[in-house]
């Protein structure tokens, strides 16, 4: 590793203050689990590293009016064990819970998730299922708010500005009976890279029609994002079975469509697939 | 200059390892598995992938099992570390580490330091897993040895 000067400051001025001089020379530490491997592997060779794990600003999981609003440097553990997010966003806790095994889940943030930006992530597609919101502040431009689905530039690269340091995640409550879930398939049931994922938000109206569809499909596609040409299909009709293919098919023609064909298409059609079907049967039928 | 500032940094890291408070001058550079194993001379916590793959070097840090091979040494600052050197004696063994000798559960006993840990963490947590949550709790643990059956069972033996 080569060397590098640390700082783990307590507020979000100083943190704030020392990334706006120390620039692209500083990379930003909060539970380690994908900058420690790169670190080592001389991936990256930054001259500062920042701790953002001591900024208690930058925790916490509260509910304010309409909204749940998340500390970027929350554990995955402290997803899987709040209260808050297991009653209004079940599949968020799901997503957490599927990362790692405990003791990455221990140090590894959702913070972390999303600016580290992998095509595999598991979180990151969750919030974006959720349609979460970020919060950012930097020295030089103050406060911006940013919805997820215009945070990532490209695979491993937010649209963060150069001083920008990710403050806080805000999530609308789901409206009552609106159901989710997650699934995540990979080589083995932890410790795992996904090889897919799947994030998906559904309500229905009293008519039994698809009021509301969200469908994020993960580590099938170079970034994370909702399908809408596969919800649309569903949208304001009843989810019948014939429908519900139509629906999967347009799904996997898109990851192919973005995506390209690849060694692995073969076995990411039929089962991205399955996956959704499987998923949106559960959430139908379920109360 | 630059060169000349990041060569020479060290830093005074202070923390807490199994109820003694220490004090060591660092590399900011290192992470806490190094500073155990080399500055302390604690080697019961191994090294392994160095990456958080397999667990070996699964340390309780502040109440939580955590893999010391990704904790930068200087995040560690003014916490309290557990390592399997502070659970029991030759002499006064864990009834955990009792439990695992007694079923068979070690075997080249590289894996075992950082499965005794991870047990430590989830049986605070949860006093009576069952099966399903022991495995839960030692899916960050890699053996290449026993095939985990001998380990839940050693765990379960505790529990009972």
């Amino acid at each position: 590793m080569q060397r590098f000067h640390f700082y783990s400051p307590k507020s979000i001025e100083e943190a704030l203050t020392y990334l706006s001089d120390k620039g692209d020379r500083c990379k930003m530490i909060a539970g380690g689990t994908d900058l420690i491997p790169a670190l080592r592997t001389e991936s990256l060779h930054p001259e500062f590293v920042l701790d953002l794990l001591e900024i208690e600003q930058m925790r916490g999981i509260r509910e304010i009016d309409h909204t749940i609003w998340i500390g970027p440097t929350t554990t995955f553990t402290e997803i899987v064990e709040s209260d808050l997010l297991s009653r209004h966003f079940p599949l968020l806790v799901q997503a957490a819970a599927s990362v790692g095994g405990p003791q990455i889940r221990n140090r590894g943030t959702v913070g972390g998730n999303i600016a580290n930006a992998s095509p595999a992530a598991d979180v990151l597609p969750a919030i974006l299922a959720l349609d979460g919101e970020l919060e950012l502040q930097s020295k030089t431009y103050g406060k911006r708010r940013l919805p997820l689905d215009e945070a990532i530039a490209s695979p491993y690269r937010t649209n963060f500005r150069p001083d920008e340091i990710l403050t806080g995640i805000v999530i609308k409550k789901l409206e009552e009976g609106t159901k989710c879930g997650f699934e995540k398939l990979g080589r083995r049931n932890a410790m795992a890279r996904a090889r897919m994922n799947l994030s998906v938000v559904l309500q229905m109206d009293r008519e039994e029609r698809v009021k509301e569809l969200r469908i994020v499909p993960g580590a099938v596609m170079p970034m994370a994002r909702r399908v809408k040409s596969a919800e649309g299909r569903l949208l304001g009709q009843k989810p019948e079975a014939s429908l519900i293919e139509i629906t999967i098919e347009a799904l996997s023609k898109e990851m192919v469509q973005v995506a390209g064909v690849r060694w692995s298409t073969g076995y990411k059609v039929p089962v991205l697939k399955n996956m959704t079907r499987r998923l949106l049967r559960e959430l139908i039928e379920t109360d | 200059m630059e060169g000349a500032e990041r060569m020479s940094e060290k830093t005074l890291l202070r923390m807490e390892v199994n109820g003694k408070t220490v004090e060591v001058l660092i590399d900011p550079t290192r992470t806490l598995l190094q500073v155990l194993r080399e500055e302390l001379k604690l080697t019961g916590t191994k090294k392994g992938c160095g990456k958080g793959d397999c667990g070996v070097c699964t340390v309780i840090m502040n109440g939580k099992a955590v893999n010391a091979c990704l904790v930068l040494a200087l995040q560690a600052e003014g916490k309290e570390i557990e390592t399997v050197e502070g659970l029991g004696t030759p002499e006064k063994l864990h009834p955990l580490q009792a439990s695992f000798i007694k079923s068979g559960a070690v075997q080249c006993g590289f894996c075992t330091p950082g499965m005794l840990m991870s047990a430590v963490a989830l049986l605070r947590k949860n006093p009576h897993p069952k099966e399903e949550e022991i495995k839960r709790g030692i899916s960050g643990n890699l053996c290449r040895c026993t095939g985990y059956i001998k380990i839940i069972k050693a765990i379960q033996n505790v529990v009972k």
